[in-house]
């Protein structure tokens, strides 16, 4: 009677740790921009991305602080905070969403699978529905999460002043990279 | 005669610095903290505090500052694309410093280890608060402090 008590108590705690890794997440992910326009190309990073991805419910977000994106050039970096983006009103910019194909992905077999993102997208302050494929590549107990998203400035109402319309267009392109371990507790 | 020789020459030469100026500020690159003084020292248990007791009251004091933080190190971070980012603060709480080191400097994360009491230079970037994963408040272009 002791023995079997023990028994399903063991069967029913390791089923319990196995579930245990629900969530993934990293706070050292990575963004890139990129836009390009027939006389210049901007292009920034930002390695400090939080991200968090329920592999049970596909729910995925991510967020990141708008002046922690790095530029090549000072100048850009400085009128991007100030003049567009407008980084001291709106800090953060966030998504939340859900991987839609989540049953398609088996997050305990390595392996490369498409990922179907739907969500909503805020940047300087503006939420605008968004959707994309990415991949998730299970290695090694991590998931490594791919996403490119490609947005107009003018729907998250950054506007580009007409003596740069040149410089600056107004498709951006962003790279979303995050590897994701599993958090504990 | 000669007057007016000056005055056009005088005109050509500030022609000359404006263009400079204006080439050498579009081109500049971000300081290289290293040599930076910090705006302000402050250890990183006050640092997170600050912030965690008025965000906005921090953001006056803190944001886009090159700030001085001393404290423990909890942890070293290497990302997938070979980033470094030393975490500072204390075991017990959830919120930490989270430095991220400049990418010239990156070799400098790689020896240190957890438990080391330490001091960095970086600009801060501002607070993210996250209830499920610990809110931290984010240092970039870092540097070990001398």
């Amino acid at each position: 009677m002791n023995m079997k008590k023990m028994f399903f108590i063991a069967v029913i705690a390791f089923t319990v740790n196995v579930h245990a890794q629900d969530k993934y997440f990293t706070k050292s992910g990575s963004i890139s921009f990129q836009s390009k326009s027939p006389l210049e190309k901007i292009e920034a990073h930002n390695k400090s991305v939080t991200s968090v991805l329920d592999t049970k419910t596909g729910n995925f977000q991510f967020a990141v602080l708008m002046k922690g994106f790095e530029f090549e050039k000072a100048l850009m970096q400085e009128h991007f905070n100030e003049n567009y983006v407008e980084s001291h009103k709106f800090p953060k910019a966030e998504f939340k969403g859900q991987v839609v194909n989540n049953n398609d992905i088996n997050y305990t077999k390595d392996g490369s699978y498409t990922a179907k993102v739907k969500g909503k997208l805020t940047i300087h302050g503006e939420t605008k529905d968004v959707e994309t494929t990415g991949t998730v590549m299970v290695k090694g107990g991590k998931l490594l999460t791919s996403s490119i998203f490609n947005i107009q400035l003018s729907d998250y109402k950054v506007e580009i002043p007409k003596i740069v319309k040149e410089n600056i267009s107004n498709n951006v392109k962003i790279i979303v990279d995050c590897s994701l371990e599993p958090l504990k507790g | 005669m000669f007057t007016k020789k000056i005055i056009v020459i005088s005109a050509a030469v500030a022609v000359m610095a404006g263009g400079i100026y204006g080439y050498s500020e579009y081109n500049r690159k971000p300081a290289n903290l290293e040599r930076v003084r910090p705006d302000v020292q402050v250890s990183a248990i006050e640092l997170i505090k600050t912030f965690e007791d008025n965000e906005q009251d921090a953001n006056a004091k803190f944001l886009d500052k090159v700030i001085s933080v001393k404290g423990k190190i909890k942890s070293v971070e290497k990302n997938d694309k070979g980033y470094y980012t030393v975490i500072l603060g204390e075991k017990e709480i959830m919120s930490s410093v989270r430095c991220s080191m400049d990418s010239v400097h990156q070799q400098k994360a790689a020896g240190l280890t957890a438990g080391t009491e330490i001091t960095m230079k970086g600009a801060c970037t501002g607070y993210n608060a996250d209830e499920l994963l610990g809110s931290d408040v984010i240092l970039n272009r870092c540097v070990v402090s001398k």
